[in-house]
């Protein structure tokens, strides 16, 4: 059997297991679940290990191609490429991260609630294994019902709010997409299979400009795009933690992922039409995103208009088109998952601790909780790009990648866009000093629990990963470099095709030739 | 008219088992002790699965009765999924009638005649055949509308589904008359190719035949009586005309447009344009309607206007050569998958549903409020309703998302895509109606008494429609390629 659907089914399967465990029985379901997790991870290893990143290996591996509605022309295709084989990782290892956080967060309901999230998970690995458009669109609308259950059931105080509008405003944005999906079908000779449909695909310019923009417009509102994003602090600031972790971890780079995979390459002649305005917008977005950030009280909410900021980098490096920006999107994308997943972690157990969210209601907690303290300011640090951390690295190559790219304006872009990450030194240090530092003005707050063994152990892989990946991003960078050369060829022979003037890769081959300027490790 | 041979007669053994099921009912009804009468809804569905069971099995005799009735693949498809609704609506009505004390062998002979006309509207393929076969289901479920008459609501709801009914029969008796004077033929076969084709005369009947038919799947502006009579209704009724009128109608004006359209000469009818209209504005106003109800079983009611507008586009769609057989099985699928998935959240709706006695007016019998906590008092029903409700919305992996997808992507097949933009565009309103329930099942506390009725039957019936619901979005191939198979030999 297909290791690639086997990892995408466990998680699916635990489901099914909890489903026949009786309601009473918490301990059990969330022994279970974990244990389902674990096992989803330790097989997921099998792929990174057997993942063959050289120049000549096959574009996409573990790839399993079979038969499941041939009446309709879909198929179960399957397969991973590097960048879609990070993603996977990441989400398989978080999921048993986010799994324990819960342990005492969560007292309600817990049998629905692991099914909720062993669903979303295969949902989840599913929506970046998918190589046929129409298993893609199943996989990701599967995202929405668990999330939807998620955020609505265990949320805070305004969760209907925020679930049904993160229902609907996403279900609206991917409708368009179905439809374009259908509408590609008749112009690449009759086929759902994304490898065909991309060889095959015969449209006109006006023709791929709409499909492109029905694509982004789905994919956009995932990542979220500015101005597309008010979803987003709804629905995070209402999620329970393992929502919002998982939402902010996984789900967001849906968007980008689905920009990399699907509309970009698809449809290139389009993306470079639209590139200069989604370049603009994502930029828009980093600055008003850290801007946001300055005025929320509420914890959840500032580390959530921090995510649209982050997100607009990964999209400003997806955009240069260039090799370094885009590998430093993707490796953003790890980043992002990574930190934000560890702020929202911390921010839960805060959470736990003093039931409110509100900044106002901390202050000089660093002395009551050092180790706790400690974890959140290593986690602001990998937020804020210091160099030694992972957020380093990915912000460095998409900086410089948009810098030294053909994007037109992209030097005046970078110069706004580096604005971003020093607003967001200040704001996410701001935060660190309102939660930790200063006097004790809450009584409350005098005498609450430091880390516990349980959640020194949710935190440990978050800041293990937060040091390695900074310390060398190599065995990172190296799956995601065939993927993303494969994007750039493909952008270059369609300027070819098209006799564009070259407005793709990087200015001078001296630069372009060099390999990516980062910290080396085992490279 | 003599002399056709056996052959024809036994092409109709269904309809024949299925009335013949009603009449023996009939008879048990008088003649065995009228205490227990727990037999009745087991008879129904054994006739049911009986009747499903030889239409499999007879295979297609094509035309019979010198082209008046065409029993073919599709006709055999639709008496499948008519007896397969009857077959869910009758284990769900029984404990509903039970508990009401309402139980009696003419309710599910009534449905079972009603049944017999809706097979028999599938297969007519000649105006005045197909004009009989409706007034054997209309007269059958109006009675069946008005079987429980307590409060002022089903009163109404009867007699407004009568009126409306007859005078969307005399339209479609009326055009038929006017097509009958332009080509000199009721048979469909004959209507491509007539001498009258293109006159006034043909496109003016073929235009009151389709508001005819307009009025009974519910589409707007022909939509008024819909949602009083789905509410007012007997729940396990509402169910069943939601499903199996709709089927019946759907096919016969599937054979219909076809016959109408694929003659060249009138291939610039009005007919298609007439339903380009009614399809949009079915889309938009069914599912704006449905926005503000807080009675789930009106909402489900406006909601289905919405689907009989997806299902005009699937039968719009079968204009083009290419696009045809794609098209028709996507509505057969739609029909298939919507029988399962709304006699199932009707079925939730009766079961959660305030009872009422004597004359007293029940307080919003299928309020929001009735559906608030279920999640906790009832985690099955609560889940089963939330499939069905997915299945409505067209979210994967339920049948109903395979349904959308195969009907739409006929319509792009068929240059349709500023309809299939309008049909997903509304669906998204969809999402959020349906999605209310699920919020209240799930994330609302309880509030009142916890009144549910779920016979063992009931809950068999709604676990088997979840089942299937769910099995033809995961699975759906062997349902598709039956589909396939069905609408290739049609017309």
């Amino acid at each position: 059997m297909n290791l690639l659907t086997v990892v995408t089914f466990v998680p699916l399967v635990g489901a099914l297991a909890a489903a026949l465990l009786p309601r009473d029985e918490a301990g059990q379901h969330r022994a279970l679940a974990l244990a389902v997790s674990l096992i989803t991870m330790a097989l997921s290893f099998g792929l990174w290990f057997g993942f063959d990143a050289s120049p000549g290996a096959a574009e996409f591996q573990f790839e399993e191609l079979r038969p499941w509605m041939p009446s309709l022309g879909v198929g179960y295709h399957v397969g991973l490429d590097g960048v879609a084989l990070l993603l996977v990782m990441l989400t398989t290892l978080l999921v048993p991260v986010v799994i324990l956080s819960t342990w005492q967060a969560v007292q309600d309901r817990v049998k629905e609630f692991m099914i909720a999230i062993l669903v979303l998970e295969a949902a989840m690995i599913g929506t970046f294994a998918a190589l046929d458009l129409i298993l893609f669109y199943v996989f990701w609308e599967l995202m929405l019902v668990p999330m939807y259950l998620l955020i609505g059931i265990w949320g805070g105080s305004n969760r209907l709010y925020a679930t049904v509008k993160f229902f609907v405003y996403t279900f609206a944005a991917s409708v368009l997409m179905l439809l374009a999906i259908l509408f590609v079908y008749f112009n690449d000779g009759g086929t759902f299979d994304y490898v065909q449909a991309r060889n095959a695909l015969q449209v006109t310019s006006e023709q791929g400009r709409w499909l492109f923009l029905a694509f982004a417009l789905a994919f956009a509102v995932k990542v979220p795009m500015f101005p597309l994003h008010t979803w987003l602090p709804d629905a995070h600031t209402e999620a329970p933690t393992a929502g919002s972790v998982i939402l902010a971890g996984v789900m967001l780079k849906m968007g980008t992922f689905g920009f990399f995979r699907y509309a970009m390459p698809l449809f290139p002649e389009a993306a470079l039409t639209y590139r200069p305005l989604i370049s603009t917008l994502a930029t828009i977005g980093i600055v008003y995103g850290a801007l946001m950030c300055f005025v929320q009280t509420d914890m959840k909410r500032l580390v959530a208009y921090s995510s649209v900021s982050h997100l607009g980098f990964v999209m400003l490096g997806l955009m240069a088109l260039s090799a370094e920006g885009l590998t430093g999107g993707v490796y953003q994308m790890l980043n992002h998952g990574v930190s934000t997943g560890g702020l929202f972690l911390l921010v839960g157990m805060l959470y736990e601790r003093r039931h409110t969210r509100l900044l106002s209601d901390y202050g000089g907690l660093a002395k009551q909780v050092p180790w706790l303290a400690t974890a959140f300011v290593v986690v602001t640090l990998s937020s804020i790009g210091l160099p030694g951390t992972n957020g380093f690295v990915g912000e460095f190559l998409i900086l410089s990648g948009t810098f030294l790219s053909r994007l037109p304006g992209g030097q005046l872009l970078t110069v706004v866009a580096s604005t971003g990450v020093i607003l967001g030194a200040v704001y996410m240090l701001v935060l660190v000093e309102k939660v930790f530092y200063g006097p004790i003005r809450h009584e409350e707050n005098r005498h609450l629990p430091d880390l516990s063994l349980r959640e020194g152990i949710v935190m440990a892989p978050v800041i293990l990963f937060i040091v390695v990946m900074g310390l060398m991003p190599g065995p990172f960078l190296a799956p995601a470099k065939p993927a993303v050369d494969r994007l750039v060829q493909r952008f270059q022979q369609t300027e070819a095709r098209l006799g564009l003037p070259s407005q793709v890769g990087t200015v001078g081959t001296a630069v372009a030739a060099r390999p990516p300027p980062s910290p080396r490790g085992a490279y | 008219m003599t002399g056709f041979p056996t052959r024809d007669f036994v092409a109709l053994v269904p309809v024949a088992i299925l009335a013949s099921g009603g009449l023996l009912l009939l008879l048990t009804e008088v003649f065995l002790a009228s205490t227990r009468r727990g037999y009745q809804a087991g008879l129904t569905v054994v006739t049911a699965l009986l009747a499903a069971a030889a239409a499999v099995v007879q295979g297609p005799s094509g035309a019979v009765f010198g082209g008046q009735a065409t029993v073919d693949a599709f006709s055999s498809f639709v008496t499948v999924i008519i007896c397969g609704g009857v077959a869910l609506s009758a284990l769900m009505s029984a404990g509903w009638l039970h508990a009401r004390d309402a139980e009696r062998g003419e309710f599910y002979a009534l449905t079972l005649f009603a049944a017999s006309g809706m097979a028999l509207v599938g297969m007519a393929s000649d105006l005045l055949v197909a004009f009989v076969a409706i007034e054997i289901m209309s007269l059958s479920t109006y009675s069946l509308a008005a079987y429980i008459r307590r409060g002022r609501r089903p009163s109404e709801a009867a007699f407004k589904y009568m009126i409306l009914g007859a005078v969307s029969s005399a339209l479609l008796l009326y055009g038929s008359s006017l097509v009958f004077g332009a080509t000199g033929t009721t048979l469909f076969s004959a209507l491509h190719g007539a001498k009258g084709a293109g006159s006034m005369l043909l496109v003016g009947g073929l235009g009151l035949i389709a508001s005819g038919l307009a009025f009974k799947v519910g589409a707007v502006p022909f939509h008024a009586w819909t949602p009083d009579v789905y509410e007012g209704a007997p729940t396990p009724v509402t169910a069943f005309m939601a499903a199996g009128v709709k089927t019946a109608a759907f096919a016969l004006l599937a054979r219909l447009f076809l016959a109408a359209q694929v003659g060249a000469e009138v291939h610039d009818l009005s007919f298609e344009k007439v339903l380009v209209v009614l399809a949009v504005l079915t889309m938009v106003f069914g599912n704006l309607l449905a926005l503000p109800q807080r009675s789930v079983k009106r909402m489900l009611a406006y909601s289905s206007i919405g689907h009989a507008g997806y299902l005009l586009v699937g039968v719009i769609s079968a204009r083009v050569e290419g696009a045809r057989s794609m098209a028709l099985a996507g509505v057969l699928f739609y029909l298939a998958a919507y029988t399962a998935t709304v006699i199932g959240a009707f079925a939730v709706v009766g079961a959660l549903e305030e009872r009422t006695r004597g004359d007293e007016e029940g307080k919003a019998p299928w309020d929001l409020s009735r559906f608030s906590g279920l999640a906790s008092r009832r985690p099955g029903l609560a889940f089963a309703m939330t499939v069905f409700l997915l299945s409505l919305a067209g979210v994967p992996p339920t049948a109903g998302f395979i349904g959308k997808l195969f009907l739409f992507k006929a319509a792009v097949g068929a240059q349709l895509v500023p309809l299939a933009v309008v049909g997903l565009l509304t669906s998204i309103l969809g999402a959020f109606y349906y999605l209310r329930v699920v919020v209240h099942m799930y994330m609302k506390p309880a509030e009142g008494s916890d009144e549910t009725v779920a016979a063992p039957a009931m809950v068999f019936a709604l676990g088997l429609a979840a089942l299937v619901v769910v099995l033809f979005g995961l699975a759906a191939e062997p349902l598709l390629r039956l589909a396939q198979a069905a609408s290739a030999v049609a017309m």
